[in-house]
């Protein structure tokens, strides 16, 4: 769905709908608060147009918020999102380990993000080929395989 | 690793701008590998060595530790 839309619209869209989303949310909860979905809706639309103009700029963050990456810059998002799921696991193990310390009941947030982040990266070190091992090349030599480590 | 991105584009009178729309990257992409702070993946060093007519342990020297030119 996403290459159905134009490269510079895609940050942007995904932005408004996630903006939408959240002002929804706010409407849907009723209440005195209503207005907070107003003020998400101006704040997302602000924030929908600077990322436009962004995408138009011919710096790392123009490309990235354009949608047009080259291997470097893709590279440093790749590292920048990499840190931050070991920050967000590091902050629920500490977290964690809070609630568990003053027997809180509101330990299961951190317990289902450090679970995700954990599972997420078993995840992605089977998807991305850790699994592929093979066979090596000389198993039909008849010649010893030395290990990489000595026992 | 030194490398002859900056030497050669001179040479050939681009701007680096010119050299990164050539080579489909952009042209921070094209300063961060002349200054030596970014080494390119294999297929972009090819395609850098291809542009200029050269190979690519002509246009990358990985004996030279030194970082730019």
């Amino acid at each position: 769905m996403m290459t159905l839309i134009p490269a510079r619209l895609r940050w942007p869209a995904l932005y408004a709908l996630a903006g939408l989303l959240f002002a929804a949310a706010w409407l849907v909860r009723g209440g005195r608060l209503w207005w907070v979905s107003i003020m998400a809706l101006i704040l997302t639309a602000i924030h929908v147009i600077r990322l436009y103009r962004l995408g138009g700029t011919d710096t790392d963050e123009g490309a990235r918020a354009g949608s047009r990456p080259d291997e470097r810059q893709q590279m440093i998002s790749l590292r920048s999102r990499a840190l931050a799921c070991n920050l967000a696991a590091v902050t629920s193990f500490i977290g964690l380990s809070a609630a568990i310390a003053v027997n809180a009941i509101w330990f299961w947030p951190f317990l289902v993000t450090l679970l995700i982040t954990g599972y997420g990266y078993l995840f992605g070190l089977g998807s991305y080929g850790v699994a592929e091992e093979g066979t090596p090349d000389d198993a039909d030599t008849g010649r010893q395989t030395r290990p990489p480590v000595r026992p | 690793m030194r490398n002859r991105v900056r030497e050669q584009r001179t040479q050939r009178g681009l701007s680096q701008a010119e050299l990164a729309a050539a080579l489909g990257v952009s042209r921070q992409t094209v300063i961060s590998i002349e200054s030596g702070r970014y080494l390119p993946s294999l297929p972009l060093a090819f395609t850098i060595a291809r542009f200029f007519d050269l190979t690519v342990d002509k246009m990358f020297d990985p004996d030279d530790e030194e970082a730019g030119p």
